[in-house]
Order: structure tokens, then C-alpha cells, then sequence
């Protein structure tokens, strides 16, 4: 079964504006038919500049909010049912991008079993929970820290935990690094990497970092709402016009291999990482 | 600067006291407070700081972090000592002159308000600094629950002070952040009388609420995503159990209370400075 299944995706939404006559009312197309499928235990990225949809489309994956027309199935549950909600929430959790306003408890152990607690889970099992989510992010020395005290990289890890201690069958995961530092950002990427690879859940992952995406199984470009472009890292990032077209970069790298390959130079196309242009060159003649 | 404000804030140590249901705790700090405003003579007082001193030596908390709570609240201490030494009449003139008037009733009286306000704090400053917010919050939220059926939202009120708790340090990082901002756009926090130093207060308070709005909303979308409905269904990870020093520790609250009514009664016949 599909993990996350959109047919026909479509959000609308209603703006007001002022103008110097009023204020007048303008129709907003967030998501416009998107068709997208998620399969099971993988890992796939989303791609789009700012205001493209692509959070909208996130937080469809959590019933957050839902669908103008068309249907989003989550793990085989419709969203537009209201009594399915909950289910929806617990099997596909979601990380926000600001890490202190996702955290609800002052102690680290007490906001992993937030989540827990809310599903009715008994008190013993919640522990079991907590303490494994804990030691999967590689937390478990900080359960009785206050997250206050935490760096922007472990109050991800820690979002990322409280979702794990509700046993989700998908992590949606909203620009997670957007605001942390480069260490912040490799901690949250090799969590996020691992529980894909040895826990097998599938992460969704909606960003604007190029290196990340080119991690993912699958990439999927939305532009002003439509889905643009889908395909593996490197089939998206070979086509380099195109995405700059939708003002998008690619990873430094294949930048670099598509800037020699105009200069005439006979080297992939499809290049992203630093390991496999050294691997290009050395065989250059 | 921010950051010395110790409201709330919780001292880790392996203690008996630290160790009692918070239940237990508010009830025993709720009544000490009452107690206080019972005690009359000197001679109580010295048996509730000898209780609180025996209470302080078990919680392990320094006392000098007890102390940092009455620094803050000196102004309001000297404030009220003040007050009643230059107004309560009495008939043992001590000094005049002009209008005022102190007399020995006044300073005694002066004396014993400082008392009993330095022992309220360090007594309420015993719970906070032995409880986690969270024990704290949960123990509120069960000693209200009986007051449910009329309509007191308890789950709800533990929630937001939770969240309050939680959101402290951060708005205060934040109002940090604001004012260095506008420092090196040139504000001045520094000079200036009080309504000048209040008004300059505007331009921080603005982004500051702005802010705080925004993280609630975020807030609220996490909580939602993570099954947040009230208190329906909901478990608790650390459930409340009664241990038996939480027992004990009753029964000690009972004698204590016992002791201060019967001083009270005895307060008649003791001589006026005692």
C-alpha cells in the first residue's frame, strides 16, 4: 500500500487585500491537481521556492488542512473523513520548521511523551516509548534537560522524537534546517537518513537545501502550486536550466560539472556529490 | 540581565523533600502561608523559622539561592517596613518630630512584617525550587479537579501554565534580542526618568507581542499534530502516587499547625515584646 497518495490535490484559498477602494478579495491557488505517490519506507524530497505550495502540500500529509477538491489518502486514510483525524496524525507525524515553537514541555522526557499521552497510550508503555525515541535520536543523556538549554540541532532531534514516541509510519518533515547551523543541520539529516534506512520510515522531506534533496529516493519540484518536475536527485538536477528557471539551485557540484560541460569538457551531467566529480575528473583524459 | 529572574525555577538535588508528591507540597506550602498570617508573637515566628530552617537543610537547596528570591523583593520589604513604622499609632513614644512619629508598637510591628514576608518567600520559594514545573502543574491540575464538575477548566489551566513556563526563557531570549537590536539603532534604555524609560519600553513590547502571537499559532499547529484534544483520553507518563513519606509528611503539617494555634492561644498571656 502507498504511504501518502494525492489525486487531483487542490487547495484554494481566499486572500484579502487592501487597495486605496477597500479592501477587495482574491482567489489563491496554493495547490492545483497535484497526483502524487508516496510508497512506503521511502524517502522522498520536495522542492519549491518560498510561497510555492510546498508547505500547504505538508501539511495536507497531517489533515492540518484540507483539500478544496481532489483526495489525499494517508496511509490508506481518506483526510476529508473528520473521524479518521486522529489516526492520520498518528500514522504520518510532522516536524516543524521553528524549532522552539514546536516544543510544548520543560523537561525533554515529559514533551516526547506529549504525543503518547495524547493517543491514550498506558503510562508504563509510554516510558518504554519515550526512552527508546530518546535513544534513537542519540538524546538520551539530555531526558531530564530543560530544552531551553538545548542547541538548535538537538530541539530538531527532540521534535523529531516526540513524533518516533507515536510510532508513525511517516515523518513529514517542514524545511527542519531551515533555521539551524551547519552542525545542527548534518545532526537533523543523519537522524533523519538513519530512521529511513534501519527503522524503515518513510520520510517526506520539504526543503530548499539542494544537498539534502539530493539524499532523497525521489524529488519532486512544485512551482506555483503545480507539480513541475519528479524524478530522481539526478535526473532533477542534471536539468540545471530548468530549475533555475523555477528559481532553484542545484548542489554546488553539478553546478560546477554543468559550467564545464558548456566550456566543452566531457564529464556526466548527473554529478552530486564531491566524491563522484573527483571520480569524473580523474578519468578525464 | 534577564536570566537572574528565578521565578520558577527548579533546583536538581536527591531529597526527601525534593522526593514528595507535589500535591503534597502545595497543600503543606498553602497552609505554612496561612500560618503565617496567624503567627502573632516572636516566639512563633522563632518556631517557624526553626520548622523552615529543618525544612531547608532537607530540601538541599543552598540557602543562598533561597536568598537570591528576597534580593529582588527588598524593595517591597524596606517599603512596607517603612510604612508601618511611620504609621501605626501606638502610646510608647520612641522619637517626634514634626509629623512624624515613631513608636514602639510601629517597630515591632515594622520587624515582624519583614519577618513574615522573608519567610513567605523562602517558604514558597522551597516548592518551586524542590518541584519541576511540570510536577508542579500536574499537581495543581489534580488538586483542582474536584472543582471540574462547576466549571473550573483544570486540565486546561495546568496546559497554559505549562506553556507559560516553557515559553519564558524563550520570550525572554527574544526581548534580549529586540533590545540589542534597537541599542544599535541607537535607543537609549539607559537615561531618562520613569515615563521616559516606560515609553521606550513601547517599541520592544510591539515586536515582542507580534512574536509571541506567532510562536502561539505555530504552537497550537504542533499540538494539534502531535493528537493534541484536551484531557479526553489523555494518559499521563508520571503518574501521582502517595509514598509514605507523602503520609508522613501530613502528619508533620498537622502537628506544625497544631503548634501555631496553640501559640496563638498562648500569645495572650506572653509579654507584649516576645
Amino acid at each position: 500500500m502507498d504511504m501518502v497518495k494525492a489525486e487531483g490535490l487542490t487547495y484554494e484559498y481566499i486572500k484579502t487585500i487592501e487597495t486605496d477602494h477597500g479592501t477587495e478579495e482574491e482567489k489563491v491557488l496554493a495547490l492545483n491537481h497535484l497526483d502524487i505517490t508516496v510508497e512506503k519506507g521511502s524517502f522522498i524530497a520536495v522542492l519549491g521556492h518560498n510561497g510555492s505550495g510546498k508547505s500547504t502540500f505538508a501539511k495536507h500529509i497531517n489533515a492540518l488542512v484540507k483539500p478544496t477538491k481532489g483526495t489525499i489518502w494517508v496511509n490508506g486514510f481518506d483526510t476529508n473523513q473528520e473521524e479518521l483525524v486522529w489516526d492520520i496524525r498518528q500514522s504520518a507525524g510532522m516536524v516543524f520548521q521553528n524549532p522552539d515553537n514546536q516544543l510544548v514541555a520543560t523537561v525533554v522526557e515529559e514533551d516526547i511523551a506529549f504525543g503518547p499521552e495524547n493517543l491514550g497510550v498506558p503510562p508504563k508503555e509510554i516510558r518504554k516509548r519515550v526512552d527508546e525515541a530518546l535513544a534513537t535520536v542519540g538524546m538520551s543523556e539530555y531526558t531530564t534537560h530543560s530544552p531551553n538549554r538545548l542547541s538548535g540541532g538537538q530541539k530538531q532531534r527532540m521534535a523529531i522524537a516526540g513524533v518516533l514516541a507515536m510510532k508513525p509510519d511517516c515523518i513529514v518533515l517542514d524545511e527542519p534546517t531551515a533555521m539551524l547551523d551547519p552542525v545542527g543541520r548534518k545532526e537533523v539529516m543523519q537522524t533523519i537518513l538513519r530512521l529511513n534506512k534501519e527503522e524503515g520510515i518513510t520520510m517526506i522531506l520539504i526543503t530548499h537545501y539542494m544537498d539534502e534533496a539530493a539524499m532523497a529516493d525521489d524529488v519532486y519540484v512544485i512551482d506555483d502550486g503545480n507539480l513541475v518536475m519528479h524524478g530522481t536527485p539526478k535526473e532533477i538536477f542534471s536539468e540545471v536550466e530548468q530549475m533555475k528557471h523555477y528559481g532553484l539551485d542545484v548542489p554546488q557540484v553539478t553546478e560546477v560539472a554543468y559550467e564545464l560541460r558548456k566550456q566543452g569538457i566531457d564529464i556526466p551531467k548527473d554529478i552530486l556529490t564531491v566524491e563522484e566529480m573527483v571520480g569524473a575528473i580523474c578519468r578525464l583524459k | 540581565m534577564l536570566r537572574d529572574i528565578t521565578i520558577g525555577q527548579y533546583y536538581p538535588a536527591e531529597s526527601i523533600i525534593h522526593r514528595l508528591d507535589a500535591r503534597v507540597k502545595l497543600v503543606i506550602t498553602f497552609f505554612y502561608i496561612l500560618s503565617l498570617f496567624f503567627v502573632n508573637t516572636f516566639v512563633g515566628y522563632l518556631f517557624v523559622i526553626f520548622v523552615l530552617g529543618l525544612a531547608v537543610k532537607a530540601s538541599k537547596v543552598p540557602l543562598k539561592f533561597m536568598l537570591k528570591g528576597i534580593k529582588s523583593i527588598m524593595i517591597i520589604i524596606l517599603f512596607t517596613a517603612g510604612i508601618n513604622i511611620f504609621m501605626t499609632q501606638g502610646d510608647t513614644v520612641l522619637f517626634q518630630k514634626g509629623i512624624i512619629t515613631i513608636t514602639q508598637e510601629g517597630v515591632f510591628l515594622a520587624i515582624k512584617m519583614c519577618i513574615r514576608l522573608i519567610l513567605l518567600i523562602i517558604g514558597s520559594s522551597i516548592l518551586t525550587l524542590t518541584t519541576t514545573p511540570i510536577q508542579l502543574t500536574d499537581g495543581i491540575e489534580y488538586l483542582l479537579r474536584p472543582w471540574k464538575k462547576i466549571g473550573v477548566p483544570a486540565h486546561e489551566i495546568a496546559m497554559m501554565m505549562t506553556i507559560a513556563l516553557r515559553f519564558i526563557p524563550t520570550l525572554l531570549d527574544e526581548t534580549d534580542k529586540i533590545m540589542k537590536a534597537q541599542q544599535a539603532r541607537g535607543a537609549d534604555f539607559d537615561t531618562g526618568n520613569v515615563i521616559q524609560k516606560a515609553k521606550r519600553l513601547i517599541p520592544i513590547l510591539v515586536p515582542l507581542f507580534i512574536s509571541a502571537f506567532r510562536r502561539a499559532d505555530d504552537l497550537a499547529m504542533a499540538m494539534e499534530a502531535r493528537c493534541y484534544h484536551g484531557d479526553e483520553n489523555r494518559t499521563r507518563m508520571n503518574e501521582m502516587k502517595y509514598q509514605k513519606a507523602d503520609y508522613v509528611a501530613q502528619v508533620c503539617l498537622i502537628c506544625y499547625l497544631g503548634v501555631i494555634i496553640a501559640l496563638r492561644v498562648a500569645a495572650a498571656k506572653l509579654p507584649f515584646f516576645l
